[in-house]
């Protein structure tokens, strides 16, 4: 794929996705840093999702958002977060609530967690904040 | 990003797997995930990401999954809205099939029924663009694109007032992508690939997005119908997480399914 073209399309998902209600700007800034780390994944074939889910998080109080996947595919879940939060962690759990293995990345307040499901159905996804106080985050996934 | 630092980045993944899987297993309590967010832009898979699943246990014929034109000229606005869900389904297998000529054909059909529902303004360059996509052969980024329409769409009934039309899109969407799901797997079963139908949270999801709606829209005759099949939908597709469905339970989901879309496309609402 042409460089130009996953460009575009992280500036299309930035400006068009369904906007129940304005974004702060710390939505903004979290969200483009989970789009960061999103399109390294692009470069491997991961298509990123259009929709994002971004709240406010604080420390022991996690975020937690299910998610309907498919046997089959690959799955990256991406986060972000603002200032004051220090560093963040993502995780997957099945539809019974035990964790499931993933693949990691954690880069401070940037996170995310990679998933093959052997079987369909729901899952959850679990922002959590490592280190640091209230903040904002925001998540994307993106697939294969 | 600079292509240098995402592979800095992916590189530096490797050095966290191990952690990862040493962890100890953590639970979430049945409050948390009952608490847990359910949005329609993150918990909702789109048809693209059923259709990816489905083509990696099989080599699927998408272009015989197409059906014939569509009429672009319903007047009620809960058919129309299900029929757009459908459509951008179709434009879906179109990228699958990677056919630019249908991913054209489908763009436009998705911009007039757009147009009926009064959200079109912002749709007209998205058209373009997608026919440029078509036409360059950009499949992965025209997949994006298709969502992204969709996303508009929505973003857009949502500023007119009619964010009650927003899962009946959606809800087009699924039953039509499900209705070629099933149809693949039916001509040429495998259990691979029917392990893909097992959704009972997704129905379940959309039910209750819909009993979110208004009375009015709810009691609508197409509605209220394709309301009821929906709960119907949802024990067929409430496989056991280890046991693929057999090739028998998947063509009833199959007619379940195809029965909702001859509704959903009829000229004749539903009385």
């Amino acid at each position: 794929m042409k460089l130009w073209v996953p460009i575009f399309v992280w500036i299309v998902l930035l400006a068009s996705s369904v906007p129940v209600r304005a974004q702060t700007d710390a939505e903004v800034s979290a969200r483009k840093d989970a789009l960061d780390i999103a399109g390294a994944f692009a470069n491997d074939g991961f298509k990123i999702r259009d929709g994002h889910w971004c709240g406010a998080i604080k420390p022991h109080d996690r975020a937690i958002v299910a998610v309907n996947l498919y046997a089959g595919n690959q799955y990256w879940f991406s986060a972000g977060a603002t200032e004051p939060v220090k560093k963040i962690a993502v995780s997957v759990y099945d539809e019974a609530g035990k964790q499931v293995s993933t693949e990691g990345y954690d880069n401070g307040d940037k996170a995310a967690a990679g998933f093959s499901p052997a079987n369909s159905g729901q899952y959850f996804v679990s922002v959590d904040v490592l280190e640091g106080e209230q903040g904002t985050f925001c998540l994307v996934y993106s697939y294969k | 990003m600079s292509r240098l630092a995402k592979l800095a980045v992916l590189a530096s993944f490797t050095g966290v797997l191990a952690a990862a899987g040493a962890a100890e297993p953590d639970h979430l309590t049945a409050d948390q995930m009952a608490k847990a967010v359910k949005s329609d832009s993150i918990s909702i898979p789109t048809p693209g990401e059923l259709f990816v699943a489905l083509g990696k246990s099989a080599k699927i014929n998408w272009s015989g999954q197409y059906r014939g034109p569509m009429p672009v000229t319903y007047s009620n606005r809960a058919q129309i809205a299900l029929n757009l869900g459908g459509l951008i389904a179709d434009g879906f297998i179109a990228v699958e099939a990677k056919d630019s000529q249908q991913v054209k054909n489908i763009g436009s059909d998705i911009i007039k029924l757009a147009k009926a529902l009064g959200v079109s303004e912002k749709l007209l360059s998205r058209g373009s663009t997608i026919n440029e996509f078509a036409e360059n052969n950009e499949w992965d980024t025209l997949q994006e694109e298709l969502e992204a329409t969709q996303n508009e769409v929505k973003a857009a009934m949502q500023s007119h007032a009619d964010q009650d039309l927003v899962i009946l899109v959606t809800l087009g969407g699924w039953i039509r992508g499900t209705q070629v799901v099933t149809a693949a797997i039916v001509q040429n079963y495998d259990d691979r690939g029917a392990r893909v139908l097992r959704q009972p949270a997704l129905v379940r999801l959309m039910q209750s997005k819909i009993s979110e709606i208004s009375p009015e829209l709810r009691g609508e005759p197409l509605v209220k119908d394709v309301t009821q099949q929906l709960g119907e939908i949802e024990k067929l597709v409430s496989f056991p997480p280890d046991k693929p469905p057999t090739a028998d339970e998947v063509r009833k989901v199959n007619q379940a399914v195809g029965k909702v879309m001859t509704e959903i496309e009829s000229k004749e609402p539903a009385k």
